[in-house]
């Protein structure tokens, strides 16, 4: 081994480990000195560049079974050797080893800081939930081109390894991980807008340099009883907060979210509220919460009889640059909390 | 409207007994300089410095940039107040309001006007820089100009927004005193912008297509202060969209607001949206002329100006395809897409150049609008991604922040002023990985 090489562990299932076939599935993580199975193709692709010092092998029916304790008994195993680089499979179509080799990857990287790669067919399930996490080298179906698809692996995961920012997805070979990566190009925005802009008039095929996204669209639900009956709570993401903003709700860019209590509240006192929104003029709302987080009307509306109840929490983030994970898990913790508090409906006011 | 911009190479600055242009050598007494710029009671200290490509520099502070220009004369177009013909610079700002966009423009090329802020708090401000040397002074205009740049202290009293006027009001003297250098001189190039009214095409023209531009001017996340002038010295806090010839916004109609995101006032004077589609006017498209507007605060005025935009698109001007550009973060970003929607509601094609909006480099995260037809997009980069700021000799414009700054950093590419221009002026892009 050369000074500079690197120590590699590799990650195979029961049958690339040469334990055996579907018999073999239930067995738990081992180790292994050295190269085993499919591990020395990537030995032979890594040459001088690296060493194969162990190869874990996991049954495929163990790590889909309990897949939280397969990956924590593997990333033991991986931890104890020490390694700069993890390759796991390749998998190609077979989807339970597809999604455990995505699984100890992003383990790997998150825990032991270390890059880990992995390849596998574009119908692998192992490719939707992991592309996002880890590089995950395009294969065929079936293990015909082993060493070349070895040679792709560890290509990439050496580049990785020497901290340096693989190419293009189409370039190196691997699945778009959907993660942007800034890069100089031949001409100035305004004139690929031209060009762009000439090529759609004419029908001519372009291609837009921002994906378009695919949100699902969610139907709002139906009130299933009469407004008379119901408990209404109130949501914003406008970022009123209570005076010292005591979640430390971030101006912008959020990643909390605070719940406030209304309870006996006829309306909310401007003097008692701030707002840290960085992405709109905020006086309009600091002057008059309400206008915001309308309690007042609301409180009128429950003392009428025209709603059942207002709910005595409101809860409130800062909408602006937040990113999509964030306002996913926040719309679903704070949604949770609401049905378990038996809220009905919600008025959801946006900035 | 006939502009021509009249250019001299500036190849080196230097401090001098007097203000002149000799060959391509820019020299500048910085004491008179200094002394032009210190009449404003706003300001206490000014200090000028000079720096260059190569130099192991980096400007903090930085606030804005502007291109040195100084009128000639207005052409046939000239405006008469009190009897006297008017020609004036940056109208409504520096000179009287008077239209722009015609006639004769001195302009020199390599040299620009550095604007530093020394009033924004480091903490919460996004303070921008400018290397001139190392791997980012080539993904930056600014990295390759010879700068000048404006160090002025507020008088004590002088309110936030007042500062700005009078920082930005500095920049704007400076950058005509010295294009005023070259009034003799026989200009390097001659560029000519002429564009003439929309309807008269020639007929052997009239089967290119016609495209129009929407330029968002200023975003009212912020409201703007009184002497905040972006229109022609116009706060535009009630600005409904207009049309305007580009060729005044070439000429100094246009500055950037003071809170400026990814964008500068030289960009604007050197607009790379008009530049190209002036360079294909005539040839694959006929230039159908510029609407300006502004992002709006709330949902009505956004729905008001949106069809207020397409109709002048559409139906004014007649377009088939039209590009649209943002100023600011996301409600102009929306801003943006509304205005677009309305325009291929009726039936005109659109191309939007966006910033990568995303906090977390993910590709999902890039846009905040989703409308159908809108799938032309261009972008200009992401000011979120982490950039290394290596080790400099030293700090211009900064002192209060120089320990911090001489050495690496890690910024960000929004911090890297003039890497990233809203308008589209650089070729930096954000490539999906």
């Amino acid at each position: 081994m050369t000074k500079d090489a690197r120590r590699v562990v590799c990650y195979v299932n029961q049958f690339f480990g040469t334990l055996g076939g579907e018999e073999k599935a239930g067995v738990g993580p081992q180790i292994v000195d050295g190269a085993v199975g499919a591990a020395r193709a990537v030995q032979q692709a890594l040459g001088d560049a690296g060493t194969v010092v162990a190869t874990v092998i996991c049954g495929d029916n163990y790590a889909a079974e309990q897949p939280e304790r397969a990956v924590a008994e593997m990333l033991a195993l991986v931890t104890a050797q020490r390694p700069d680089l993890v390759i796991a499979g390749p998998a190609f179509l077979a989807g339970r080893y597809g999604v455990a080799c995505g699984a100890l990857c992003a383990a790997v990287q998150a825990t032991l800081q270390i890059p880990a790669v992995t390849g596998m067919h574009a119908e692998n399930p192992g490719v939707d939930l992991y592309r996002r996490q880890v590089y995950i080298v395009q294969t065929g179906g079936e293990a015909v081109r082993m060493l070349d698809d070895a040679r792709r692996l560890v290509t990439l995961g050496l580049t990785l390894a020497r901290g340096e920012a693989p190419g293009a997805p189409a370039a190196d070979g691997y699945f778009a991980r959907g993660v942007t990566h800034n890069v100089v190009v031949a001409t100035n925005a305004a004139e690929r807008a031209t060009a762009m802009l000439l090529d759609k008039l004419a029908g001519r095929p372009f291609a837009s340099e921002v994906p378009l996204p695919d949100f699902p669209n969610v139907p709002a639900p139906r009130l299933i009883k009469t407004l008379e009956g119901a408990t209404i709570a109130l949501v914003t993401d406008g970022g009123l907060v209570p005076k010292g903003n005591p979640d430390g709700i971030e101006p912008l860019n959020a990643t909390r979210y605070g719940a406030y209590s209304i309870e006996g509240k006829a309306g909310l006192d401007a003097a008692l509220y701030d707002n840290p929104h960085r992405g709109y003029d905020t006086s309009f709302v600091k002057q008059d919460p309400h206008r915001l987080v309308p309690v007042d009307v609301v409180r009128e509306l429950e003392q009428r009889g025209a709603i059942g109840k207002l709910h005595e929490t409101v809860y409130s983030t800062v909408g602006v640059a937040t990113t999509l994970a964030h306002s996913a898990r926040m719309g679903r913790e704070i949604a949770e909390k609401l049905r378990a508090a038996g809220v009905d409906a919600v008025i959801l006011t946006s900035t | 409207m006939r502009l021509e911009l009249r250019w001299s190479r500036v190849e080196a600055l230097i401090a001098a007994a007097t203000t002149r242009l000799v060959g391509t050598r820019l020299e500048i007494d910085l004491e008179a300089l200094r002394a032009l710029l210190a009449a404003d009671a706003r300001l206490t200290r000014i200090r000028l410095d000079l720096v260059h490509p190569g130099e192991q520099v980096r400007i903090g502070r930085v606030f804005d940039v502007i291109a040195p220009r100084a009128k000639l004369d207005g052409g046939g177009h000239l405006t008469v107040m009190d009897g006297q013909v008017q020609v004036r610079d940056f109208p409504g700002v520096l000179g009287a309001i008077t239209k722009v966009g015609h006639g004769r423009t001195l302009a020199l090329d390599g040299v620009a006007v550095v604007a530093t802020d020394q009033q924004a708090d480091p903490v919460a401000g996004s303070l921008a820089v400018i290397d001139m040397a190392g791997p980012n002074a080539a993904l930056s205009a600014f990295g390759r100009t010879h700068n000048v740049v404006i160090s002025a202290w507020p008088a004590p009293g002088t309110g936030r927004p007042e500062y700005l006027a009078a920082v930005r009001l500095a920049a704007l003297k400076a950058a005509v005193h010295l294009a005023r250098t070259a009034r003799d001189a026989e200009p390097a190039r001659v560029e000519v912008f002429e564009l003439p009214p929309s309807p008269r095409v020639p007929a052997a023209l009239a089967h290119l297509p016609r495209v129009a531009y929407v330029f968002q001017i200023h975003s009212h996340q912020r409201p703007t202060g009184v002497d905040e002038g972006v229109l022609y010295g116009d706060p535009v806090r009630r600005m409904l969209p207009t049309i305007i010839h580009p060729n005044e916004i070439l000429d100094g109609a246009v500055l950037r607001g003071f809170m400026g995101r990814s964008v500068t006032t030289w960009a604007t004077q050197n607009h790379p949206m008009i530049r190209a589609l002036y360079a294909a006017h005539g040839h694959s498209l006929w230039f159908a002329g510029v609407v300006v507007t502004v992002a709006q605060a709330t949902e009505p005025e956004r729905v008001r100006s949106a069809f207020l935009v397409a109709g002048l698109v559409a139906h004014t001007l007649g377009a088939d395809g039209v590009v649209l550009t943002k100023i600011g973060g996301g409600a102009p970003h929306v801003d943006m897409a509304q205005a677009a929607a309305q325009c291929e509601a009726l039936g005109v094609k659109t191309t939007l150049v966006v910033e990568d909006m995303s906090t977390d480099g993910s590709a999902e995260g890039m846009l905040l609008f989703n409308f159908p037809g809108m799938d032309a997009l261009v972008n200009v980069g992401s000011s979120q991604e982490p950039l290394v700021l290596p080790a400099m000799d030293r700090v211009v414009g900064a002192d209060d922040l120089a320990a911090k700054l001489v050495g690496e950093t890690r910024a960000t590419y929004g911090t890297l002023c003039g890497a990233i221009e809203q308008v589209g002026a650089t070729k930096v892009m954000a490539e999906v990985r």
